[in-house]
């Protein structure tokens, strides 16, 4: 068969961005997670009191509540805690410029084609090494409109009255055990601040690389997108592989106004050994919209459940997820929606594909509150099983106060079926060709909401984990 | 922790003492297995909402085990015109029938079979008479296959303190051709009932089954608990409907499980009108290839009735179907809720599971929730679920309204014909006319 | 015409793969380039899975004799490589892909027919696919449509016929183009069959049906009878016609292998 060896030239089933950069970073605190760190965290960051105080609360807090039961097998990751680096700074400042950021951490940034992207399609672009944002910068145009795009840590010093207002409402320390977590022992992650009316035609991106060993990262992002504004937000993540866990666990609070629009995009290609748990949530304002598009590729385990809070009339959140569990991968993933107020819209759309042993879960919660009158919701997910030793879940909680509402949930699981293949193979092409062909139209709803260029990116990165998988 | 203290839902009425008492002339197999079954009871701790299956109701605000006491069990005299009105009425709008059974509270006043089926073998009879005259086929099925004391609270609480069931036993190959049919008529306030259901249809036997409970309303709590275990071999076809139509005041409670042998065919309808907490749980097992389950479930509640429904659809062998549809209606402050499962075990290949769970809100305080829930280990599989939560349609309602109906005419047929989807799968003879009859009843209220 | 036949089966048995349900009991058959022949059956009489054996149907396992194409052997080649050798199943009930473009699908398709290194042209590709869609009357929006998603049945046919339109097969094996099709669905279908067969008289057709009706509208040159997993009768056109009038009946009774 000549087509194999299209696919065999491919060079597949290899994490592309497994490698290894040399350690270097110039503090770290001990491994583990105690008051002691929390302290040196904060007075690393030069941090007024009341975010000290804000930490050590959320420490108490997360000490106080047990380690989910539901969800993924964490209790690997709780037999590391100990042995984790909760802070690992890599360079002493954060810079404006790709010329002044350290060599070999430019590099790495450089082979993940970060620079290339910013000159050609991005608005601005923020990198996130181990616990700190190594670079920042936004193009002129949109700083001279007022947009704030920057490291965490300089919103806090820069715009300490915006960031107080907005910091920690949206998902309160005590929400669950990783977003108090995070709130005790967060760095890095951006500020972002889009005024009133202000329209970004070309998307800012984060993107977030862990290289240390045994490290968490725990960045924060706040967002808020202004009455009437609209933009687009990217983050991608990748780290090497190791043999040991490694954990990212984020907090993203977005607060659309009235008006505005904001869509989010999460394109994550952790490697196989990351737990991935983040806390990802948006509170909607009249007529204003909100879309989560969240691509989970990588990581041993991920939970996530991008949240949309209608609070304000006539408020819609829009939620896309695609998550792909390849061997030994648990993505547990989906979407909440809250009807808070009346003629609320939403729409969960969810893909997943089980190859291997790989097993991916769908959770997500549609709650329409008492009063939500006109609210309406939709469900549809769909998943993909290509093994006999693939697993699919399905977990949709729907609960409707309001009779003048209209909620529906469709799911369906189907396998690659022997029909289709042969079908497809009648036509001529091999038997992997067919099955990414059928995997590719199974993920086209989604793929075609991407910018071009992730599109391709999520086509040839499904390709890829394609191969391998018949027979 | 608290249980070990206290232990929950141990009270002046339900104790030890009481299931010792039950097991009083009993054979030595039976007792042992209610002691042991209390001994479940007493170790598990009563189910909190932080329970998945029971997240949606929250049995410490809705029961309340202290204030009952054990049921009457004494048989009255076996005279129909002694019974109640609406027992009565209920018993002369079923058809044909195979045999009856009827209890009166917790004992059975009455039971008949046709001689025909008699003389071929089918055994219809009070529990406890079944344990004395068919003890080897009592012991083997009862509460170790189907639903043993492990299973839960109540399912341990149920095992350990029965007082009376029926046995249903259809011989291989033996046809029946009008339903079995068994009534209750519940009436002692305050007290609490503990019946078991045990059918076990052999290998190409067929049968079905209506199981209706009734009572008026109670001023003070009434606990109905059930146990239902339903057994079909290898090309046996079984319908088992369930119709519960309580007063207010009562708690009911049912634990139903079904296991399907090969290329047998076993159908559930459970029916919830009544009660002002109904707690039922049903877990169809499909264990031998080819089996098929239609699981049906219809709900209307109204007032601040409280209806929680939680079932699960195990496919354990490969090349079997299930088909589970619930519908319901609510009005009032009623609530309900409905949390399913499909599981595809490994290597059950080329399974065919559906469920499907829609809700109508007629009033404005009503609330339904719904977790459909999907966990697949084999690939080879068509699963789907649905569910939906919606209002009347205003185009159906203004389409009736134009051809001359009232706004109150039109709502009544558009919620019988959503609920009438239900019964249209599974058309037994007398049950539809009377269930649609009770939906018009409350419709009215 | 030429004397050796460009599809030979022989002896031809096959079963259903991992059931012991012989289906295919001894088929012999010949076509000569060009010819249309016709294999018409009773229900249940094996000539669908003659098509799909052809073809290599995963669900069915040869268990004796030989089918040639073009004088190579076919029967331990992957569908994809009797695809590329130039045999075309257009299928009874053609398979939904769900997302899959038409015309995404057909350039796929394409691009397996070509040797290896040769890339097809994109450009080339869109006017071979208009002007395939406008010999076939078709509506080029069609193309945009998944792959027989929502399709009605003729709209699923016509999608067959496009395909072999696009791929230009050597033989078409025809499997009850006609079920589920109204007539003037059935007129469509085989007008576009036989504007294929003009532009290329050398596409040798097999039709598989159950009805006469189809071969009032595509000519066959031989008609077959099957019953059974045998060829049990060979003629010319006089053979449907005669069982249009008899009905499969007799021969289903006189054949004493009959079920």
């Amino acid at each position: 068969m000549p087509q194999n060896e299209v696919i065999q030239g491919l060079e597949l089933d290899e994490y592309k961005y497994g490698f290894v950069d040399e350690e270097k970073h110039v503090f770290r605190t001990q491994p583990g997670l105690s008051e002691e760190v929390v302290r040196q965290i904060s007075a690393q960051k030069e941090e007024p009191e009341w975010m000290l105080e804000f930490r050590l609360k959320a420490l108490q807090i997360y000490e106080s509540k047990p380690m989910p039961t539901w969800g993924g097998d964490l209790s690997k990751l709780e037999e590391t805690l100990d042995e984790i680096y909760f802070y690992v700074r890599p360079q002493d400042r954060m810079e404006r410029s790709w010329d002044d950021v350290p060599e070999n951490i430019k590099n790495t940034f450089e082979r993940l084609g970060i620079p290339e992207a910013e000159q050609k399609v991005l608005a601005g672009v923020g990198a996130q090494y181990e616990s700190e944002m190594v670079y920042h910068s936004l193009k002129e145009e949109w700083e001279s409109k007022g947009v704030i795009f920057d490291s965490i840590e300089d919103g806090l010093k820069n715009h300490p009255e915006l960031f107080r207002k907005y910091f920690g409402t949206v998902i309160p320390s005590a929400d669950n055990k990783f977003s108090a977590m995070n709130s005790a022992v967060w760095s890095g992650g951006s500020f972002v601040y889009i005024p009133k009316g202000v329209e970004l035609e070309t998307p800012l991106q984060a993107y977030f690389r862990v290289n240390q060993e045994r490290m968490g990262q725990f960045e924060r992002t706040l967002i808020i997108a202004d009455e009437g504004s609209r933009a687009h937000y990217i983050e991608g993540c990748t780290a090497p592989t190791y043999s040991t866990e490694s954990f990212h666990s984020g907090v993203i609070e977005i607060v659309v106004n009235r008006g505005a629009h904001f869509r989010y995009t999460t394109i994550q290609n952790w490697s196989n050994n990351m737990y991935n748990l983040v806390t990802q949530r948006a509170l909607v304002h009249e007529h204003a919209t909100m879309e989560w598009l969240d691509g989970n590729l990588g990581s041993k385990l991920t939970m996530k459940y991008p949240s949309c809070y209608l609070v304000g009339e006539g408020a819609h959140g829009n939620i896309l997820s695609i998550a792909y569990a390849g061997d030994g991968q648990h993505q547990d993933t989906g979407g909440k929606v809250i009807h808070a107020a009346p003629r609320t819209t939403s729409s969960i759309v969810s893909k997943s594909i089980s190859k291997g042993t790989g097993r991916s879960s769908y959770r997500g919660l549609c709650k329409v509150y008492d009063g939500a009158v006109g609210a309406k919701s939709n469900v549809e997910c769909d998943a993909l099983l290509i093994n006999e030793t693939s697993r699919t879940d399905t977990y949709p909680y729907i609960e409707i106060e309001e009779k003048r509402s209209n909620i529906g949930h469709e799911a369906t699981v189907s396998k690659v079926g022997d029909e289709q293949l042969f079908y497809l193979m009648s036509r001529g092409m091999s038997e992997e060709e067919a099955m990414a062909l059928i995997v590719r139209g199974f993920i086209e709803p989604i793929a075609k909401q991407l910018p071009l260029e992730y599109a391709v990116e999520l086509n040839r990165l499904i390709e890829l984990e394609m191969e391998g998988s018949v027979g | 922790m608290a249980e070990t203290t206290t232990i929950e839902g141990v009270t002046e009425a339900i104790n030890r003492a009481a299931v010792e008492a039950r097991s009083h002339g009993e054979p030595a197999w039976l007792a042992q297995r209610r002691a042991h079954a209390w001994s479940v009871y007493e170790s598990l701790p009563l189910p909190t909402t932080r329970r998945e299956e029971w997240r949606y109701t929250d049995l410490r605000r809705v029961l309340d085990l202290d204030a009952l006491h054990l049921g009457s069990t004494e048989a009255g005299p076996d005279d129909p015109s002694s019974y109640p009105e609406r027992l009565r009425a209920t018993m002369n709008e079923d058809h044909e029938a195979a045999g009856h059974l009827v209890f009166i509270d917790g004992a059975v006043v009455h039971t008949d079979i046709r001689d025909d089926l008699a003389s071929l073998g089918v055994i219809l009879m009070p529990l406890r008479q079944a344990v004395r005259e068919h003890p080897e086929l009592v012991e083997s099925h009862l509460a170790t296959e189907a639903v043993p004391p492990e299973e839960g609270k109540f399912a341990a609480l149920n095992a350990a303190l029965w007082s009376d069931g029926v046995f249903l036993y259809v011989p291989r190959g033996v046809r029946l051709d009008n339903p079995v049919r068994v009534t209750r008529w519940i009436s002692e306030a305050g007290a609490a009932f503990f019946s078991r259901t045990l059918i076990v249809a052999e290998s190409t036997s067929q049968v079905s089954y209506v199981d209706e409970i009734l009572s008026d309303d109670f001023d003070t709590q009434t606990l109905a608990s059930a146990a239902v275990e339903v057994i079909t071999r290898d090309g046996a076809q079984v319908q088992y409907v369930s119709l519960q139509r309580m007063g207010r005041g009562a708690f009911y409670q049912s634990k139903q499980r079904t296991l399907a042998g090969r290329d047998s065919t076993l159908d559930t309808l459970n029916v919830t009108l009544g009660a002002s907490v109904s707690r039922v749980d049903l877990n169809a097992r499909l264990m031998g290839p080819g089996a098929n389950s239609d699981m049906l479930g219809l709900y209307f509640g109204d007032d601040d009735q409280h209806f929680d429904h939680n079932t699960s659809q195990d496919h354990e062998a490969p090349s079997a179907r299930s088909d589970l549809l619930y519908k319901g209606a609510l009005d009032g402050h009623a609530r309900a809720a409905f949390r399913g499962i499909i599981r595809v075990h490994e290597g059950a290949q080329q399974t065919d599971a559906y469920q499907t769970n829609r809700n109508l809100l007629l009033s404005e305080h009503a609330r339904a929730d719904s977790l459909p829930n999907l966990e697949i280990e084999a690939d080879d599989v068509k699963c789907s679920h649905g569910s939906t939560v919606g209002q009347l349609d205003d185009d159906h309602l203004f389409y009736l309204m134009s051809r001359g109906l009232s706004r109150e005419k039109a709502e009544r047929l558009v919620v019988v014909g959503f609920l009438g989807e239900v019964m249209s799968r599974l058309p037994l003879g007398g049950v539809v006319e009377k269930v649609t009859r009770a939906i018009a009843e409350k419709l009215r209220a | 015409m030429s004397t050796s036949p460009i599809l030979k089966i022989e002896n031809l048995h096959a079963k259903v793969a991992d059931e012991d349900l012989e289906i295919l009991k001894g088929v012999d058959l010949s076509l000569h380039e060009g010819e249309i022949h016709a294999i018409m059956g009773p229900n249940g009489s094996g000539k669908s899975t003659l098509a799909k054996v052809l073809a290599g149907h995963p669900g069915y396992e040869v268990t004796g004799g030989t089918a040639t194409f073009k004088g190579e052997e076919i029967l331990e080649l992957e569908p994809d490589e009797r695809s590329q050798a130039g045999i075309f199943l257009a299928f009874q009930y053609p398979v939904e892909i769900p997302g899959v473009s038409i015309a995404n699908f057909l350039r796929t398709a394409l691009q397996a027919h070509l040797e290896e290194g040769e890339e097809l042209d994109l450009f080339d590709f869109q006017d071979l696919l208009l002007d395939r869609m406008k010999l076939l009357d078709m509506d080029p929006v069609f193309a945009e449509r998944p792959v027989n998603d929502g399709f009605s049945g003729g709209e699923k046919k016509r999608n067959e016929i496009l395909q072999m339109a696009c791929l230009k097969p050597a033989l078409a094996l025809m499997d009850e183009t006609d079920s589920g099709l109204d007539i003037d669905a059935l007129k469509i279908v085989a007008n576009g069959v036989n504007k294929l067969r003009e532009e290329n008289p050398e596409m040798t057709v097999l039709l598989i049906t159950h009805y006469q009706r189809l071969l009032n509208y595509i000519k066959p040159d031989h008609v077959h009878v099957m019953v059974d997993g045998r060829i049990v009768r060979s003629g010319g056109p006089e053979v449907a016609l005669q069982l249009e009038e008899e009905g499969y009946k007799d021969w289903t009774e006189t054949e004493p292998a009959g079920a």
